[in-house]
């Protein structure tokens, strides 16, 4: 009730003409502001539509005791917005008809954009993209913001497990590495070019499974980011991972040659695995990195359950399956490295 | 049962509020949700710069019906969506004291369910809560047993540990964006051969999570069964994801003759 009455007290009192809130005079004058804004024809035009010029020009008249008397208006200036009024409207309406001229803000008028874009070294139209974004983010790109991918990893792999710990030695074999993870990347940097933004870092969990000899399987949980060195579709970006690593499977090497190898669960400690690379747009990366496998060694634990630390390097190409390359590197360095592959007995 | 109770008190107490939203006679527009306030509710603040492409185009929910009636990836203004997901975890399996060490624990598992939005459904524009049913069925690493005495120790294994859940799903959505993240609590029960057994229990799942949109979820969860519970941390990645992966890894190992 109270805020109804509020509303049709200010209705009756408000000019036509609205003025921002802190131009409006502190205490409220009898004099009814015009509908519109008045103006001499031989005044420049840029002094049309200045809010606090209206209001200004309204109190001293109400001083001078003389009532407003509005001068013609340029036909053209005028006509238009009035033809637009309605009686239903509130009188909350400010039109601009021409810009301040004067270079200072507000900037109202493409004159004054122009002005201001001129001033700050900026072309007079902000170049709209050219670019349309393919397989709708499904692949990365600077152009895109969250995003989704399915990353396939097919790598050369020398790997290395801890032998006796009495010499200080270690068993080494070349193996290879096959890894099908799910990244969400968050944009977490971008960056404004006229109204595009353009993402040049995102950062986001990952998760997926590890192949390797013998059958060898690992779950990897982490995180995944990118950097973005350019804003075109193949533009360079830096990837880097790290992810906690932990065995899920594998398939006994002494059953390899059997009729029956058995590709069963088995434990292991969490270890970690990291790699950096660098890609070509979302497409693909060339891929440098390591994994870590913790041993399993505690006294408790009856020996023949313990298990040795171990880990690899690895080398390859990794990148978005939606266009087929990583997924055919990955399955065949999968299915090469299982068929052929085998860890030192 | 008290799933459908929930679920049943909620759609009740959800059409009971229904009535405060009536738009008013007076021709002014109708005011969807009052009296909500807070940053669950705030709108997304308007910007001058947008992303030239993303995942959802407009206001529609991504792979949905009737506008966000129904979605094939959960989002945060879906009324109703179906969860389809998979994912890896590893934690550790924590026995009773004396029935054997605690060993570390690894799954991959397949997690499935259906969620809605009771008060969307209510007549309002847009509410963080949901509520859902889901399953899940994993296959973990198994168990290491030893009994006995320092010189007679009986030690016997599992080679695998499978589960089944079934639990009540709560969603409260952080964000009205359309991938917004969101908490996931999940309370149920699990069917699952407690360590060498060889006999399945009936037991108690628990388990949290964050979500991100409809795309994936980190969660930490356990299965708490007779002398045998096992604590995990993972994520789960939805099937359009995670599917093409899987196919992946299959094809890979029939090439390798793992299969």
């Amino acid at each position: 009730m109270i805020a109804s009455a509020l509303t049709l007290l200010t209705l009756g009192l408000a000019p036509d003409v609205q003025r921002p809130r802190g131009l409006e005079p502190s205490a409220p004058s009898d004099v009814v502001a015009p509908t519109e804004p008045t103006r001499s024809p031989d005044e420049p035009a840029d002094a049309t539509t200045e809010p606090a010029d209206a209001s200004t020009d309204a109190s001293t008249d109400a001083t001078a005791g003389d009532p407003p008397t509005p001068t013609d208006p340029d036909p053209a200036a005028v006509s238009e917005p009035a033809a637009e009024s309605s009686p239903a409207e509130s009188g909350e309406t400010f039109r601009v008809v021409a810009g301040n001229g004067d270079g200072a803000p507000p900037y109202y008028t493409k004159a004054d954009l122009d002005a201001v874009r001129r001033r700050h070294g900026l072309s007079p139209e902000p170049a709209p993209d050219p670019r349309k974004v393919r397989w709708r983010c499904l692949i990365a790109d600077p152009l895109c913001g969250f995003t989704i991918e399915m990353q396939a990893l097919g790598a050369f792999a020398p790997r290395f497990r801890q032998g006796d710990v009495r010499e200080r030695s270690a068993r080494r074999w070349s193996s290879g590495r096959a890894q099908y993870d799910v990244w969400v990347n968050l944009p977490v940097l971008t960056e404004a070019r006229g109204r595009t933004r353009y993402t040049r870092m995102t950062l986001g969990p990952k998760a997926g499974a590890i192949f390797s000899d013998t059958g060898d399987t690992w779950g990897n949980l982490g995180i995944v980011g990118r950097y973005w060195l350019g804003r075109g579709r193949f533009a360079p970006a830096i990837e880097f991972t790290s992810a906690l690593a932990f065995k899920i499977a594998h398939r006994r090497t002494d059953e390899l040659a059997g009729s029956q190898p058995r590709y069963e669960m088995q434990r292991g400690p969490v270890g970690i695995t990291a790699d950096v690379g660098l890609s070509i747009g979302g497409y693909a990366a060339l891929v440098f990195g390591g994994q870590y496998d913790s041993p399993l060694a505690r006294e408790d634990v009856p020996e023949r359950f313990r298990t040795q630390a171990s880990g690899m390097l690895f080398v390859g190409l990794r990148g978005n399956i939606l266009w087929g390359g990583p997924a055919a590197t990955a399955v065949m360095a999968h299915g090469l490295t299982q068929r052929f592959g085998q860890a030192p007995r | 049962m008290p799933a459908l109770s929930s679920m049943a008190l909620a759609l009740v107490a959800s059409l009971a509020w229904a009535g405060e939203g009536d738009a008013p006679g007076d021709g002014t527009p109708r005011k969807r949700n009052p009296g909500e306030y807070g940053p669950f509710f705030e709108a997304e603040a308007p910007s001058d710069s947008v992303h030239g492409e993303a995942l959802q185009r407009g206001e529609k929910p991504v792979l949905s019906v009737g506008n966000g009636a129904f979605c094939f990836v959960d989002g945060s203004w879906c009324r109703a969506s179906l969860l389809i997901s998979a994912g890896v975890a590893a934690g550790m399996r924590i026995p009773a004291s004396n029935a054997g060490p605690d060993v570390p624990y690894a799954q991959f598992s397949v997690h499935g369910g259906f969620v809605v939005r009771p008060l969307m459904y209510a007549g309002r524009t847009w509410h963080p809560w949901g509520l859902g049913v889901v399953g899940s069925w994993s296959r973990g690493t198994g168990s290491v047993t030893a009994r006995g005495t320092s010189e007679d120790t009986q030690v016997r294994e599992t080679t695998r540990t499978d589960a089944t859940r079934i639990a009540l799903h709560n969603q409260i959505w952080l964000s009205k964006k359309a991938h917004g993240f969101h908490l996931d609590l999940s309370a149920g029960v699990v069917r699952s051969a407690v360590l060498d057994s060889g006999r399945s229990l009936w037991g108690t799942h628990a388990e949290i999570g964050v979500g991100i949109g409809g795309w994936a979820t980190l969660f930490a969860g356990g299965d708490f069964l007779d002398r045998d519970a096992r604590v995990m941390l993972g994520m789960r990645a939805h099937g359009i994801g995670a599917g093409p992966l899987i196919a992946l890894a299959l094809a890979g190992m029939a090439i390798g003759g793992a299969l």
